[in-house]
């Protein structure tokens, strides 16, 4: 029995892993050979998808552009969403506990179904062609869940922290950046991690509004590319598939515990 | 917490990093990729001047989207079009943004619509004529291009205008030569020892031999019901009778007709006798194409847009559908896939509106070269002399040119955006071969007595 | 102090930029989205105030509802297969040599920071039914008559698109709950222990009712994530064939977009806002209750 339960589990754990053997077999394989022997080892290592990807696939361009949407919803995010919940959770606003239940209405709404609106009013805003035009928006979807989590933090820490700040005659905004920011820090990390993996994803409103080439993510970058290059050239595919996922890899493998670390972090807070 | 600074630290880092990998890289990969903004070329060649000289003038910007999803839209984007463009209109600063196609492109052209952010010049499609139509957004060519002759190098001049009697749109004429035929592979056909069929039945029958050599008898692509939208189910229709199929583009008769009904039923035949591989109301058009090309499916039923490609395999040949009634003569009737609708437009609300439809002119002749090139059958006079066609190009044009009842598409001339869409979907149902004709034929009816295409 | 820090400025400060920023972007869109939903709308301009005619065409059509089950089927697949396997596999994990829980940390997350297109793109290969994963190995070992056209068969295609969203997300849950575990104080085991509970019954007598807050957060997180179920049926099966595998995301996009009723769109988007309210309310009020101290 115990040991019916690891080979499962193991199985499943290899299942996990299988997307990066395959993407990676799959870009060194010729064209006949991903039809005749899609799941095997390459019989020749054929390196050339990858030289024909990059030039074919605007993959720089796609990259940094995706970055540029996560790290600045980040970076958004975290600052107005942890100044809020420290607001929220801290300051005498009669508002407070009203606020809080308006802001976690956003948990409920997904980005989806309001795509349509919302491209009408970042047209209006004159974002369009912008970075900005997605990361305002997905700023703005991102702000529940952290607003919620900051604030079921800052409810845990003890109050005393600012009472000696104020002693000193230091003012709320150097509290709040100097004392309550590396605090709740490990909280933020959390959010980073879990916005990071959402952005870094997203696809409908990414697709709608980063209509032109240059300010395409990768997410999108890679569907119009499989639909140019007609999901038949799999070497091509594979490596292009690749290459979108390796910034993600990337950072998995540096972070692995770290994330882990985070996620602990946020499962207390829970 | 020290550990979690870190992490961010970490993440900021390799961010970081990986920006200034972007960016380092990314300039280079720019200057060798076909770029969308103008080249310096550009600005050394305007010297030679064209149409006007704009040396001292600010560029005018023009914005263009195309459909970009097949090979063909793709090779007269970086053959024809990009290379030249910039010598030939010194004075724009033509920027191109891709549209992908099908559903993709008509919901994108609808958002921007609906957001008063239409492109100057962009590729029109029957498919979301009428909404863009409705709201004024694009414009009636037929005074520009008869003042500047453009008009006179089309062999039908008539073949442009939409049936309200205006032209909106400017394309080669190649789309007119564009109709559905069964694509084979001689050899395979050989190896199985089969022969091209002429009735319906034989086509069922020799689909069984190929299947029992282990070979797949036919593909076309099936996802989202492309194949039985664009023409399978006018084929299957019009192979039993053609005046049916012709009375229901034209509104005349309904999905209750006999006739329809029986064109209905044999696509579910079709499908449930293995004619097609398993999987195929999934089957993408790259996918498709693939299988055939690479011998593993003996047929492609196919519009012949795909012939210039397919004619580089010399095992190639092709047949028409075959006959499933005495009313029916591959040499009398044929559909053809033409819409005077599909092709370059400009829009209405385009600031400068004469240098679009220059503009809007050049990418038509961009076409036309291209398709001339491949040897296709064009309507638009490029003014070069005709290059030689492949035998199997010869063949086609043999055949389809003396064919007198020229029936036009379905997809193209008879459905709104809503009939259209469910018609993709419950044609895509009778691919699966478990969804019965009469639910296809009550669910049409439905969806066709509320069709609003020939309201107006 | 609170009173010192606690000045109408430093509110204004501290509160409006994300209140703005939410309002503008998640809050005020859902205007105009009612607004449109009352309306026949083509997406371009209103052709006339139709009251809640849009509502009850939206309700009359079988797609809707053939949408709504398959929606439900999702969120069922993703809570009562997918939270328990990752609470088992969490468990398991616990229990397993260091090397062994070092692999399935690396390994569990990996799917979910892969793209939705990537993972749709690996699993259509699976699923291809000619040469695809899962037909090969049926037919390898001799059972040709179990395998399918997975995506193109009525019965199989929404079970088999569950199963990606169920992979790709399982291992994220269960290091949630993993790390959440680990926060469990020794103490609590060592005192079952000494009673002689054996594994199971630590499981289901201390562990889980310890987690209970992260129980209840992947619950949202997975119940909301499952419901706005979109992106992998785009990418694999475009909906089909017919309406087949449509989920109530796709449906809004499908009758907005594809048939240009962007009244019918908006209608059903208001609606399935609704409907998750309604969910996470009673998520909230039954299965959330006072929270534990430990």
């Amino acid at each position: 029995m115990k040991y019916l339960s690891r080979i499962f589990w193991v199985a499943v754990g290899c299942t996990f892993l299988f997307p990066l053997y395959w993407m990676i077999t799959m870009s060194l394989k010729s064209k006949s050979e991903a039809y005749s022997n899609p799941f095997g080892i390459p019989q020749s290592w054929r390196w050339d998808s990858f030289g024909e990807a990059l030039s074919k696939y605007h993959y720089f361009t796609y990259l940094e552009n995706s970055l540029i949407y996560t790290v600045g919803t980040i970076v958004i995010t975290l600052t107005t969403g942890s100044m809020l919940a420290y607001c929220l959770s801290r300051m005498q606003w009669k508002f407070n506990t009203s606020m809080l239940f308006y802001v976690s209405m956003g948990l409920i709404v997904p980005i989806e179904v309001v795509v349509i609106p919302l491209f009408q009013l970042i047209k209006f805003l004159h974002l369009k062609n912008s970075y900005l035009g997605l990361i305002l928006p997905y700023s703005g979807f991102a702000i529940a869940s952290c607003v919620l989590m900051l604030y079921a933090f800052l409810r845990s820490l003890p109050k005393e922290l600012e009472e000696a700040a104020c002693i000193d005659g230091t003012n709320v905004y150097q509290a709040f950046f100097k004392i309550i920011f590396p605090i709740i820090m490990p909280a933020l990390v959390t959010q980073c991690v879990l916005i990071f993996i959402r952005i870094w994803n997203e696809f409908p409103l990414a697709f709608i509004v980063a209509s032109r080439d240059q300010f395409r993510p990768l997410t999108v970058g890679l569907l119009s590319f499989f639909v140019n290059v007609g999901v038949s050239d799999w070497g091509l595919i594979g490596a292009t598939m690749f290459l979108s996922s390796l910034p993600m890899i990337i950072v998995y493998m540096v972070g692995n515990e770290k994330i882990e670390n985070a996620l602990t972090a946020g499962a207390i807070l829970k | 917490m020290v550990k979690a600074s870190k992490v961010m630290g970490t993440v900021l880092l390799t961010g970081t990093l990986l920006v200034s990998a972007a960016c380092g890289n990314g300039n280079e990969s720019a200057s060798n990729q076909p770029s969308d903004s103008t080249t310096p070329a550009a600005s050394m060649e305007s010297s030679a001047g064209n149409v006007e000289s704009a040396s001292n003038e600010e560029k005018i910007k023009m914005r263009v989207i195309t459909i970009t999803t097949d090979e063909n839209r793709n090779n007269i984007m970086e053959k024809f079009i990009k290379p030249n463009i910039a010598s030939a209109f010194p004075n724009l600063e033509v920027e191109f943004e891709p549209g992908g196609g099908g559903e993709d492109m008509a919901n994108k052209l609808k958002t921007l619509n609906s957001s008063g952010d239409m492109p100057d010049v962009f590729w029109n499609d029957a498919g979301y004529f009428t909404p863009l139509k409705s709201t004024g957004s694009i414009l009636d060519l037929t005074s520009h291009i008869t003042t500047d002759g453009f008009l006179g190098k089309y062999s039908v001049p008539d073949a442009l205008k939409h049936v309200d009697g205006k032209i909106y749109s400017l394309s080669s004429g190649a789309d007119t030569y564009f109709t559905p035929v069964i694509f084979y592979h001689k050899d395979m056909f050989e190896q199985a020892g089969v022969k091209v069929p002429t009735t319906f039945d034989e086509l069922i029958q020799i689909s069984k031999t190929l299947k029992s050599k282990d070979m797949v008898p036919a593909v076309t692509p099936g996802k989202d019901g492309w194949g039985p939208k664009l023409f399978m189910l006018q084929q299957m229709i019009q192979i039993g009778d053609p005046q049916a199929m012709s009375d229901l583009v034209s509104n005349k008769t309904d999905f209750n007709n006999p006739s329809v009904k029986a064109g209905v039923a044999r696509i579910e035949q079709l499908a449930k006798e293995g004619v097609f591989p398993d999987g195929i109301a999934n089957l993408d058009y790259g996918p498709a194409m693939e299988m055939f090309t690479s011998k593993r499916a003996a047929m492609l039923w196919m519009f012949t847009w795909e012939l210039p490609n397919l004619a580089k395999d010399e095992s190639v040949d092709f047949f028409p559908f075959p006959s499933a009634s005495d009313k029916y003569d591959p040499t009398q009737n044929v559909q053809f896939w033409g819409s005077p609708l599909n092709g370059y437009a400009v829009s209405a609300k385009t600031k400068h509106p004469e240098e679009a439809v220059k503009l809007a002119e050049y990418l038509a002749m961009a076409d036309a070269l291209y398709f001339e090139s491949t040897g296709a059958p064009i309507s638009l006079n490029t003014g070069n002399e005709a290059s030689e066609r492949s035998p199997l190009m010869q063949k086609f044009v043999d055949w389809y040119n003396p064919i007198p009842n020229k029936i036009a598409s379905l997809a193209l001339n008879s459905l709104d955006a809503r009939t259209s869409a469910e018609m993709s979907s419950q044609g895509a149902n009778l691919l699966t071969g478990e969804y019965s004709t009469d639910k296809f034929i009550a669910a049409m009816g439905k969806i066709w007595s509320e069709n609003t295409w020939f309201d107006n | 102090m609170n009173k010192y820090f606690s000045t109408k400025t430093s509110i204004f400060v501290f509160a409006s930029p994300a209140l703005l920023l939410f309002t503008v972007f998640c809050v005020y869109p859902l205007l105009p989205e009612i607004w449109m939903s009352l309306q026949k709308h083509d997406g371009f301009r209103s052709m006339g105030f139709v009251g809640l005619d849009n509502y009850r065409d939206v309700i009359a059509s079988p797609s809707f509802w053939t949408a709504h089950k398959n929606t439900y089927l999702i969120v069922g697949i993703s809570l009562l297969l997918g939270i328990p396997l990752s609470m088992m596999l969490a468990l398991f994990m616990e229990v397993q040599t260091p090397k062994l829980r070092r692999f399935f940390k690396s390994a569990a997350m990996f799917p979910a920071i892969l793209s939705v297109t990537v993972v749709s793109q690996i699993w259509l290969a699976f699923y291809e039914p000619n040469w695809g994963l899962f037909n090969s190995i049926l037919k390898s070992i001799g059972l040709e008559s179990w395998t399918h056209s997975w995506l193109t068969e009525k019965k199989t295609v929404m079970p088999s698109i569950g199963l990606v969203f169920l992979w790709q997300y399982i291992g994220l849950n269960a290091m949630l709950f993993y790390t959440g575990i680990k926060t469990i104080p020794k103490s609590y085991y060592e005192a079952a222990l000494i009673d002689g509970a054996n594994f199971v019954q630590v499981c289901l007598r201390i562990t889980i009712p310890l987690l209970q807050n992260v129980i209840k957060y992947v619950l949202i997180l997975s119940t909301l994530g499952s419901m706005a179920f979109y992106s992998h049926v785009r990418v694999m099966t475009a909906g089909g064939p017919g309406d087949t595998s449509r989920t109530v995301v796709y449906q809004m996009y499908y009758t907005a977009f594809d048939t240009s009723e962007f009244g019918k769109g908006t209608a059903i988007a208001v609606i399935f806002i609704v409907e998750c309210l309604l969910i996470s309310f009673l998520i909230q009020r039954f299965i959330a209750r006072d929270k534990l101290e430990f």
